[in-house]
């Protein structure tokens, strides 16, 4: 043959064929094992380097007791489990038990149980409201939450004291002189703005919620309003008269977090995990933690929560999700399992018994003023990715209400 | 299968008048190519029809397949406005990569045939980057490239090159995809020199003995006797190399990933983006397909320019 | 076989059935160096490709709390060697098991490669049969596809095949999209091979595979072993295709379990180092195993 290329799309069209007419129906899963258990496919995240064995330890506990179900453990870190679960789906695989954040995309494909029918009344009465009501859609619940985090003020006490600022600042206002106090010292940086591609929406977000914008709700995204242009140009002008480190537009979270522990950065918004980190790696870090300032004052921060959830698949399974999901919310496995990951509970009893925690009681206090992504609205993913890519330009000098109408158009496409 | 064989020029292949000594032809080859086209029919092109079809469907964020989607998802890719700048960044990356190289892996052969003390030692040590994967390699590059704890950043600042080391070297768009590009053609060097390399091998030593006897100088020889003699090696190395620094995603993705906009992406980076940050996989795969085709593209245009096929094409 | 049905590839050289091996030690532009200038250059060589890799060592032998410190340490303050034995039993990833996946399916992959790529890439190279420049560009094409978007229909495939989470999968799969470059290198040292050889011994009465085994494939070991180490590297250091059709964490390969170290917050950087100093070792081995047959090249394989 004179013409590869004709064969190639030959083969390419025969390919298409075969996949069009072959693989649009059930695949089918393997609900049972040989020997009548069922198998449970349980996909997690990596939190922490604890936190394959402590599902284990669990899956050990409730196996113990049900002889008859075998749980199948899958860890994947968080760079990569979205593409797994995709690609499970994709194929009519998906887990029947999934730890993520997430869960609007799949409700949207009917993809999941609701929480009445994988979880007893009393666990599900277990659950504080505020969580309750950001795991639902149209009024039914169908993420099961499953660790919160909220976010504070961090500040390193001995740059303050050296840049002769007194107390942790309030406002933007404030922390614009604060900022502008601790740069002058010229060898570390005010505040560190992390808008690179890991987090941006999250620490945009504090900034939306500081004065008085956000994400929108379950039925809409407003990612392009008045407030949140007021906030955007504040933090723009903040990295762009460099009161925060440099190239602010393309800092990732973790790094910065880190350059902070190490005593370069006067003012950065961090998690619970942090204090553990600074504990690990600079116990010596003189820090306090403080409200997050926003425009008028009035107390606010971000709260995230992540979930469990139910896939129906073949529907054979429904009993031995219930059976393990019960088993895990027990306060005598959750609240150990919540504890050793550094998080805050979403059960009440479970925040009954952890209250006193020093590494999570100044979260605990700020929970009342928590503000939710709309993450019940199918949208938000691509706003998240949208905010992810882009919002870190306005720190480039990019016009700041044409980058939100950027975000906005992708979110509403 | 004894053989006595012509030596004269064949027909060529597959020409009208002699249809049934091509059809026997191939049968004769089929033991010969046929594990290789059975092994390419079985994983190969069941996964590339997939991505075909998955391109023209209405795929959702979590996977479900919604149905016809027609051309929406390639109207959707060429509507992308940064489209124009990500092209022309493919093929700047490309060829940057690829020249440099193919030219320092030329001239790293050359050196690592000649014979000196340690000779071996070098040789293991220009293999490592190939040994070890790219992603690590790319890893410890940019974290030693991070503002303040990053290691070459304190290197370059003790050393004064940098006034600070808190030079964001993966923070804006040009340095990252240079950084990108160096880093890329330092995991490509290994695998090109020692193809290059096998192929000096393989060149009598006579000929280049003859040609010194009548007076040519080194240069004469490798211009003239040496190069010709490595083309074969070198036009697979080349080829090789412009596939896979095509669809090369690890080091762009972490040198450039934290960078916002689409100021230092590639068609590849931009599959990516369309997968992780829009959940658009439907469009990520037609965005693929076209990348597809504009990659047969340059290697068909390569291929006539170039006439790697040794024998036939000559 | 009958006669001029599949022709002999002209040979452009005159007939050298005899070549002895290249060692041109003078040739070359630059090449007037002395002796202690090519060392020199050669332990700057050195340096240049080994630094990325001592800023690992280095860092794989620091504390956790000591790896990202501001500002950096060029050598650990405290030296941690544990953490090469600590690495193996951590709660993560099991490490060892995941070494000898990787090695079986490299190994597998790189045996099944050159089965079935030899004989293509000597037919090819020594023959014109139709459909031969469209064979040898289809094998090329199977190098071109973006891995990330082939995922999900390799996944349904092998779901179909029944094989989804098995060492045999991803043997083919890394067998199958490797198999470009060994088939086009091996034709390319193939074709180089002056066919007076393959017509004396196919005179003295043998075969064409004989003619294969026993006569080409010794002229032709710098092209093998460069296939060898390609195939074997490129399938050590797979990763797309093995994180999602490997879910049984035992089954996984070292680069799936390197990213089992890498957490939302905070990283083991110290073992993320550490488990790729260890996964290059094993490819250094086999390099320079094998490397003496890219050395001898045609010394080790001149007829007798």
């Amino acid at each position: 043959m004179k013409n590869p290329i004709r064969l190639v799309s030959m083969t390419i069209v025969a390919g298409l064929a075969l996949s069009a007419c072959g693989f649009g129906g059930d695949s089918g899963s393997d609900s049972t094992a040989a020997d009548g258990a069922t198998t449970l496919n349980l996909l997690v995240p990596t939190y922490s380097d604890q936190t394959k064995s402590l599902w284990e330890d669990v899956i050990k506990g409730f196996e113990a007791e049900n002889t008859d179900i075998d749980v199948k453990l899958e860890v994947q870190s968080w760079d990569n489990i979205n593409d797994v679960v995709r690609t499970k789906v994709q194929s009519n695989q998906a887990p029947d038990i999934l730890n993520i954040d997430a869960f609007a995309g799949f409700v949207e494909d009917d993809l999941l149980y609701s929480a009445d029918e994988v979880l007893s009344p009393e666990t599900i009465a277990d659950f504080q409201e505020s969580f309750v009501e950001n795991a639902s859609i149209d009024g039914k619940q169908y993420g099961l939450p499953l660790i919160a985090s909220a976010r504070t003020m961090f500040y390193n006490k001995d740059i303050f004291e050296k840049a002769g600022v007194t107390a942790p600042p309030t406002t933007w206002d404030e922390l614009e002189a604060a900022a502008t106090k601790i740069s002058a010292l010229g060898d570390v940086y005010g505040y560190g703005l992390p808008l690179g591609s890991e987090e941006a929406q999250a620490e945009a977000g504090i900034w939306f919620f500081g004065g008085g914008g956000g994400y929108g709700d379950a039925s809409e995204i407003t990612v392009d309003t008045p407030e949140n242009l007021e906030a955007t140009q504040f933090f723009q002008k903040l990295a762009t008269s460099g009161l925060t480190q440099p190239d602010a537009g393309a800092s990732d979270r973790t790094p910065l977090i880190d350059t902070f522990i190490q005593g370069k950065i006067g003012m950065i918004v961090g998690l619970p995990p942090t204090i553990g980190q600074i504990a690990e790696k600079n116990p010596d870090l003189n820090y306090g933690t403080a409200p997050i300032a926003t425009k008028d004052g009035s107390p606010v921060t971000l709260g995230v929560a992540d979930h469990l959830m139910a896939f129906k698949n073949d529907g054979k399974k429904q009993d031995a999700i219930k059976k393990f999901l019960d088993y895990y919310y027990t306060p005598d496995v959750y609240v150990p399992w919540v504890d050793a990951e550094g998080f805050i509970p979403v059960t009440k009893s479970g925040s009954e018994e952890l209250a006193t925690k020093e590494s999570i009681a100044p979260f605990l206090a700020l929970l009342p003023d928590a503000q939710f992504y709309p993450s019940t609205n199918p949208k938000w993913s691509a706003t998240q990715g949208a905010m992810q890519s882009l919002i870190g330009q306005v720190a480039q000098g990019k016009d700041a209400a044409a980058v939100l109408q950027e975000i906005q158009a992708k979110a509403d496409s | 299968m004894s053989s006595t064989t012509t030596t004269a020029p064949a027909p060529a292949a597959g020409s009208p008048e002699r249809p049934r000594r091509s059809f026997r032809d191939l049968l004769t080859a089929l033991p010969w190519i046929g594990p290789s086209l059975a092994l390419i029919i079985l994983i190969v092109l069941f996964p590339a029809g997939y991505m075909v079809f998955s391109s023209t469907r209405d795929i959702s964020q979590s996977g479900i397949d919604r149905g016809s989607a027609g051309f929406q998802n390639y109207l959707d890719v060429f509507a992308i406005p940064a489209l124009p700048r990500v092209l022309a960044n493919t093929a700047v990356w490309v060829v940057a990569v690829v020249a440099l190289t193919v030219v320092l892996s030329l001239a790293l052969s050359n050196f690592l045939n000649k014979q000196f003390p340690g000779r071996q030692i070098v040789r293991l040590a220009v293999i490592v980057p190939w040994a070890a994967s790219v992603v690590m390699t790319t890893t410890v590059v940019y974290y030693g490239l991070q503002p303040n704890y990053g290691i070459i950043n304190q290197f370059l600042a003790d050393v004064g090159i940098l006034d600070s080391p808190d030079f964001g070297f993966t923070k804006n768009a040009t340095s990252a995809f240079v950084v990108a590009i160096v880093v890329a053609v330092f995991v490509s060097l290994p695998f090109t020199t020692y193809t290059l390399l096998a192929g000096l091998q393989s060149i009598p030593s006579d000929v280049v003995e003859a040609a010194r006897m009548d007076g040519a100088s080194h240069r004469q020889v490798y211009f003239s006797i040496i190069l010709p003699q490595l083309k074969p090696a070198l036009a697979v190395a080349a080829i090789i190399n412009i596939i896979n620094v095509f669809n090369s995603l690890p080091i762009l993705r972490l040198m450039t990933g934290s960078i916002p906009g689409y100021d230092a992406d590639t068609t590849t980076t931009l599959i990516f983006k369309l997968i992780q940050s829009d959940r658009a996989v439907d469009q990520a795969s037609a965005l693929s397909v076209v990348n597809f085709v504009i990659v047969i593209a340059v290697i068909a245009l390569y291929m006539r320019i170039v006439k790697p096929m040794k024998g036939v094409d000559e | 076989m009958s006669n001029g049905v599949l022709t002999r590839e002209p040979d452009a050289r005159p007939a050298q059935p005899l070549k002895k091996p290249s060692r041109y030690a003078t040739g070359g532009p630059g090449s007037g160096g002395s002796i202690p200038g090519r060392v020199v250059a050669g332990i700057l060589v050195t340096l240049l490709f080994l630094l990325p890799y001592g800023i690992m060592l280095f860092g794989s032998l620091k504390s956790r709390a000591e790896i990202l410190r501001i500002p950096p340490t060029y050598f650990p303050e405290q030296w941690h060697p544990d953490n090469y034995v600590t690495m193996w039993s951590t709660p993560e990833t099991p490490l060892p098991q995941n070494l000898v996946s990787t090695i079986v399916i490299s190994v597998a992959a790189t045996v099944l490669v050159l089965i079935v790529a030899l004989p293509a890439a000597y037919f090819t190279a020594r023959f014109r049969f139709p459909g031969r420049m469209a064979f040898l560009f289809l094998v090329l094409v199977t190098q071109m596809l973006q891995p990330a978007v082939l995922v999900a229909g390799l996944f349904r495939q092998f779901l179909a095949f029944g094989i989804v989470d098995t060492w045999l999968a991803m043997i083919l799969v890394n067998a199958a999209f490797n198999l470009a470059f060994a088939v086009w290198i091996m034709h390319s040292f193939f074709a180089s091979v002056p066919q007076e050889i393959d017509e004396a011994a196919q005179i003295d009465g043998a075969g064409r595979w004989a003619t294969l085994f026993r006569i080409n494939l010794p002229l032709v070991w710098p092209g093998i072993v460069t296939a060898i180490i390609f195939t074997f590297v490129a399938a050590w250091n797979e990763f797309a295709a093995s994180l999602v059709i490997l879910s049984t964490a035992g089954n996984q390969p070292l680069s799936v379990a390197l990213t089992k170290f890498v957490g939302q917050y905070d990283s083991a950087w110290q073992y993320v180092f550490g488990v790729s100093i260890v996964a290059i070792v094993p490819v250094i081995i086999l390099f320079a195993i094998i490397e003496k047959r890219l050395v001898g090249g045609l010394t080790a394989g001149s007829i007798k």
